[in-house]
């Protein structure tokens, strides 16, 4: 199987002594030490405000998964809230919102799809990878 | 003062040729390019409950600010993981040596981040969990 490391790094310094923390994990299928073998990578442009269904459960064949999602723009007002839940439903749980040149990195039950809604309806282009 | 994130995903054979993603973030207030400057600083518990404990209480006037959210399940463990939920709805499993760094809405007083040690069991061990909140807030004078 096959070997995918993601490394993390903050660094802040917001209080008075610095914070600098940095993990590295290694991708493995749910609860063992067998590495992830699908990636998938995906960029899309999206030109409306309305919740768009950015990853769904049926491309993911496993019930854990991990997930990078990130806004390109450099345009400070650009941003994408990020949910999850049943595309249009009732019980849609708005994560956060993804400003300009942020990113996110989750790990994903893959019950419900992940969802996204543009701040404009100019061009706006969102990015993710799933690892599964 | 400022903070930034960096996350590198790295294989050589998860697909036929290496693959290498760096992203760096400079995290900033809401819809704006000043830092963020306020942080909960590292924070450690040690889970030992199967059912749904608040790491993070959502603060609704944080709804339409800025928040980032880092959590890692520092167990050893393999097979050991925390169950991640915004409000009701579940986002993942953090197994052990995972971690997770998301934005964080904060759209309700609901939308607290809960965490619980599933597959916990008395002979398991505690498991350790570590997590940082960056954020702004208008309950405290900011200095931007």
């Amino acid at each position: 199987m096959a070997i995918t490391n993601a490394t993390i790094a903050l660094t802040s310094d917001v209080t008075d002594s610095a914070l600098a923390v940095s993990n590295t994990t290694e991708l493995n299928t749910a609860g063992t030490t067998t590495g992830v073998n699908t990636m998938t990578s995906v960029t899309k442009v999206l030109s409306s405000t309305a919740q768009a269904d950015l990853i769904t459960t049926g491309s993911v064949s496993t019930t854990h998964a991990y997930v990078y999602i990130n806004n390109p723009s450099t345009d400070d007002s650009k941003f994408f809230k990020i949910t999850i839940g049943a595309h249009n439903g009732a019980d849609v749980e708005e994560i956060g919102r993804l400003y300009a040149g942020d990113f996110m990195w989750f790990p994903w039950d893959v019950d419900d799809d992940i969802t996204c809604i543009p701040s404009s309806a100019d061009d706006m282009t969102i990015e993710y990878m799933v690892f599964s | 003062m400022a903070t930034t994130a960096t996350l590198t995903i790295a294989s050589t054979d998860i697909a036929g040729d290496p693959v290498t993603v760096s992203k760096q973030a400079t995290l900033t207030k809401a819809g704006s390019s000043n830092d963020l400057d306020q942080s909960t600083g590292l924070n450690r518990v040690h889970l030992r409950s199967v059912t749904q404990k608040t790491l993070l209480a959502a603060n609704a006037e944080g709804n339409d600010l800025a928040a980032k959210v880092y959590i890692i399940n520092k167990s050893d463990d393999a097979s050991l993981y925390i169950t991640v939920a915004i409000n009701a709805q579940t986002t993942g499993k953090l197994y052990g040596g995972d971690f997770m760094f998301i934005p964080w809405s904060q759209t309700d007083t609901d939308a607290s981040i809960k965490v619980a040690a599933t597959n916990w069991t008395s002979s398991t061990g505690d498991i350790p969990v570590e997590y940082a909140l960056f954020h702004e807030d208008t309950d405290f004078l900011t200095n931007a």
